[in-house]
């Protein structure tokens, strides 16, 4: 298999232990000092200055935070995601740049749909991952993920999934 | 006069008596009588000064639906205007935020520098000739704009009392949460945005007066050892009512248990609370844990001390202001800043912040569940049992704890009206009653609203 092929079924792997919601299987896949956060977007002229605000997050996590959330979920009274909600974790548009034997940067799209309880109308979250991944002897970890929101105002009622 | 509105004479009756007819979280027409007769009159949180900290800095805000630029002029005045140009309507600024020296309309290019002045016509001269005076095309000012401690407030009411007047009692607390360092409290990034579907008065309701829902609705964090066992935990304290609907809840530690004073925040700040506060100030504050309360009708604060990860990290501590601007009886997008003392140490402003995005925004472990809670009040509101005026269904809701049972103390060293509990529907009671009297006051000068 291809370093191409191998990332992007690694990256697909890990959208399906989401959204199936084997929360420990997924946090197997982050390296120890993973660095997983989310800036925000805001709208400027863009010509001028870069519209990420990179000092304030929706998520701002170590592998501690990410471990206590996942916990969290496991609990009798997380109720923004008692009963469950779904969610489908559509990546793609997914480039692999190699930076040494160890390493590679992986740039994806994302496009997170979410329904909640029976509301008939999904929530969605999009924009891209800029990801470094890190292979070891037992397969691919994620030791980076930056996720840039397009929206500077979300529609979800909360950020109750990861991304 | 419409059905519903003709029956706010009954909400009075009922809030008084601890009892809140369900209706008022959905109706479409009750929504444009709390437009027109408290969004247009009460005093607005805009945004902080920290935000625009130079000549030309610019932010743009909304007092509901009036679109706001607010800037800091070439002088280093703080000046708001309607972000709508005066020729054509058209919203003049759509960044967030930036720095300009003017900003010209896309439409037809009439331009217009940091003072509001329309300084740019295209071609003006040939179409418009020498008749038009510009001076009467400049920018709309927003009418009313003042600070207090860097936090900007606007008024869309001419004749509205001054700020102060209108925080009242609150200021005292307000000293404490943004006045206790030499320079002051920062902005950090930009306020986190996102929509709820939710009525306004749900999370207004829920900042202000429900210390009460923390047993149940963040028990999750009880079970995962970051908040403690007792489900009396966040009723320790006082619940303090003050004037025109503002209230607080200042949150202590349970009898015995030690807590750092100051809610723990740097020693090294500690001198600077003892020269910006005064002694009853500083007594209050070296025993709070939590101040978590609203400013009427839509800001709310909550300055908590929070884990960052899991049971075994550091409690810290953060303030976090939010506005909830309605969109509609049953939406709101809300606005969330967390605001760290300039003077801090470093690591402490970054285990704030961090403080916060664990527990609070869109991601917080906690506000997770209270905006999936508050989006299911409204869903189960909008029905025609919740509707019925005549309350044939016991269609209200309960809003009876504390009522004639507890009692004020009379040894609070600060302002308003404080009860020995936080768990108590007093705040709640005098929020809604106020909010009540105001969609009943008669602000027309035409005939009294007839009920």
């Amino acid at each position: 298999m291809s370093l191409y092929q191998e990332i992007v079924d690694f990256l697909c792997y890990e959208a399906e232990l989401l959204d199936e919601r084997r929360f420990d299987e997924w946090l197997a896949l982050l390296d120890d000092e993973i660095v997983y956060r989310m800036p925000l977007r805001i709208t400027r002229d863009i010509k001028r200055a870069s519209n990420i605000v990179d000092n304030m997050t929706f998520f701002e996590e170590n592998k501690q935070s990410l471990t206590t959330r996942v916990r969290r979920l496991e609990t009798a009274s997380a109720w923004a995601e008692i009963p469950a909600t779904r969610t489908r974790h559509f990546i793609s548009n997914i480039r692999v740049e190699p930076v040494d034997s160890v390493y590679v940067k992986a740039r994806s799209y994302f496009q997170v749909l979410r329904t909640r309880r029976s509301i008939p109308e999904p929530e969605q979250v999009f924009g891209e991952r800029h990801d470094v991944l890190k292979q070891t002897k037992d397969g691919w970890r994620i030791v980076e993920r930056v996720i840039y929101p397009d929206q500077p105002v979300l529609m979800n009622v909360n950020l109750s999934v990861f991304l | 006069m419409s059905a519903e509105l003709s029956r706010l004479e009954d909400v009075l009756d009922k809030i008084k008596h601890g009892l809140l007819p369900q209706w008022v979280f959905a109706s479409q027409e009750l929504y444009q009588l709390e437009l027109e007769k408290i969004f247009s009159k009460s005093w607005q949180f805009l945004g902080h000064e920290s935000e625009i900290p130079n000549p030309g800095d610019f932010i743009t805000r909304w007092i509901v639906n009036d679109p706001v630029l607010l800037l800091r002029g070439m002088q280093g005045e703080i000046k708001a205007f309607l972000n709508s140009c005066t020729h054509r309507g058209t919203m003049l600024c759509v960044e967030d935020c930036g720095n300009r020296q003017s900003f010209t309309c896309p439409y037809h290019g009439w331009t217009f520098n940091t003072n509001g002045e329309l300084v740019g016509i295209v071609a003006g001269n040939k179409v418009y000739g020498s008749e038009m005076d510009r001076k009467e095309w400049s920018l709309r000012p927003i009418p009313r704009i003042e600070t207090i401690h860097g936090m900007i407030f606007g008024c869309l009411d001419p004749n509205a009392p001054a700020l102060e007047t209108y925080l009242g009692g609150l200021k005292w607390y307000l000293d404490i949460m943004l006045g206790r360092t030499d320079k002051g409290l920062e902005v950090r990034g930009v306020p986190h945005r996102w929509i709820v579907n939710t009525n306004w008065k749900v999370s207004a309701d829920n900042f202000g007066g429900d210390p009460y829902h923390t047993a149940m609705t963040h028990h999750s964090t009880v079970e995962l050892g970051i908040s403690p066992r007792d489900p009396m935990f966040a009723s320790y304290g006082h619940q303090i009512v003050l004037e025109n609907g503002h209230g607080i809840n200042i949150i202590t530690a349970a009898p015995g248990l030690k807590m750092p004073p100051y809610q723990g925040l740097p020693e090294v700040l500690w001198p600077e609370f003892e020269r910006n506060l005064t002694v009853d100030q500083l007594k209050v504050f070296s025993e709070t844990v939590v101040m978590v309360g609203t400013c009427f009708p839509n800001l709310s604060w909550v300055s908590p001390m929070h884990g960052t990860g899991g049971s075994d990290e550091p409690l810290t501590n953060f303030v976090n202001f939010r506005v909830w601007r309605p969109l509609g009886p049953d939406r709101i997008e809300v606005w969330s800043w967390v605001m760290i003392d300039k003077d801090a140490p470093e690591d402490f402003k970054e285990a704030s912040y961090r403080s916060y995005i664990a527990s609070f925004g869109p991601s917080g472990t906690l506000e997770q569940d209270d905006t999936e809670i508050w989006t299911r009040v409204v869903d189960a509101s909008r029905g025609f049992m919740a509707f019925d005026k005549d309350i044939q269904f016991n269609n209200v809701l309960n809003y009876l704890m504390g009522l004639d049972r507890v009692q004020p103390v009379d040894d609070w060293p600060g302002p308003g009206i404080a009860y020995p509990t936080c768990y108590l529907d007093a705040i709640s009671r005098a929020f809604y009653t106020h909010w009540v009297e105001l969609l009943l006051k008669d602000t027309s000068n035409k005939s009294p609203i007839r009920v």
